[in-house]
């Protein structure tokens, strides 16, 4: 309070002086000749060295750092996904081929590597798969036994039923 | 102790069938590798004589040694573990000797000489026995695997297991030796 009290006098001149400021900032964004100024910095080959030295410089690496430490990217795709801008790409690859193209291009490149066939064999040879296969064909065929036991005792049956029929003995 | 399932004449003939295929395939086998071998070598016509001899007398023996072997060991012929079923004695469900398997590959020879007629007496007779059965004195059951403990000292180890297809009215394994009953 006491404070405010003793700088009184200095602080109304130096408000007055900043909106003054203020004022002649709103009236040089709306004149055409900064605009044209900008225009012509921007285009000037200062404009380009400018930001050959910046991404040259340590301001790209702080960037960086930054984006990682605020988690933009994480935020950006946050709020691409939640207004559905992500759906809306994803459609449009797959209207246009472009990720069967895409698909189509690695394949083509995979069945040409050795290393893939290699892989592949490693795969199709190790114990767990040979064990499933084993284990599946063992299942089939047993499948396939006990529907011909099913069958074959169901035609024995039918066939004794008829042979005894027609010599007038009983059922088993 | 239960009446064990005898099997019918259908499940034996597909039995018996995938034995025949078993065997021929082996037989045909042999013979194409020598048939290769000697079309190579010039061989006299009476030698080829005596070689087929031969070989329809080796076929003879690899047929009736096939279901010897099988019934005397284990009461089952490849297609016999397929269809689950097994020979054993009629009277006490023993497995058979050799000597008597022997003597049932003869029968069965002589039971299919009618036109198969001495096979048709399964589809009559309570037990399901064909004319080769009833001479030889054998039966065609139902086999089940039963897991039998192997005999090992007692602890607390852990008890390794043996799968031996039994009789299906049996509970313990079957040998020649053991005792046996249900079958009769």
């Amino acid at each position: 309070m006491e404070r405010r009290r003793l700088l009184g006098p200095v602080m109304w001149p130096a408000r007055l002086v900043g909106e003054a400021g203020l004022a002649a900032l709103d009236v040089a964004l709306a004149s055409r000749v900064l605009e044209q100024a900008v225009d012509r910095t921007l285009t000037s080959s200062l404009a380009r060295h400018a930001i050959d030295r910046a991404f040259q410089g340590p301001i790209v690496d702080a960037i960086a750092k930054d984006v990682v430490r605020y988690h933009v990217v994480e935020r950006v795709i946050d709020e691409l996904l939640a207004e559905g801008v992500a759906d809306r790409i994803v459609e449009r690859v797959l209207a246009e081929g472009i990720a069967d193209r895409a698909v189509d291009r690695v394949l083509a490149g995979l069945t040409t590597r050795e290393e893939l066939w290699v892989l592949v064999e490693e795969v199709a040879s190790s114990p767990a798969v040979t064990e499933a296969v084993t284990q599946q064909t063992a299942g089939f065929a047993d499948q396939v036994a006990g529907g011909v036991r099913a069958r074959s005792h169901n035609a024995d049956a039918w066939l004794e039923r008829k042979a005894r029929r027609a010599l007038r003995r009983p059922a088993r | 102790m239960s009446e064990p399932r005898y099997e019918g004449l259908v499940t034996r003939a597909i039995a018996f069938g995938v034995d025949a295929a078993a065997i021929n395939a082996v037989a045909i086998a042999v013979a194409g590798i020598v048939a290769l071998g000697l079309s190579i070598l010039s061989v006299p016509d009476s030698v080829d004589t005596v070689l087929l001899a031969v070989g329809g007398v080796l076929w003879v023996l690899w047929s009736v040694g096939y279901f010897v072997v099988f019934w005397s060991t284990t009461g089952q012929t490849p297609g016999a573990r397929l269809m689950r079923i097994m020979v054993c004695r009629g009277a006490d469900g023993r497995l058979l000797s050799p000597r008597a398997a022997l003597l049932r590959v003869v029968y069965l020879t002589l039971a299919a000489i009618p036109l198969l007629a001495g096979f048709l007496t399964i589809l009559v007779d309570d037990r399901r026995r064909g004319v080769h059965d009833m001479l030889a004195r054998t039966v065609v059951v139902e086999a089940v695997e039963v897991i039998v403990p192997e005999a090992v000292p007692p602890g607390p180890s852990a008890t390794p297991v043996d799968a031996r297809p039994v009789p299906a009215s049996i509970d313990a394994p079957r040998s020649r030796s053991a005792s046996a009953s249900g079958s009769t």
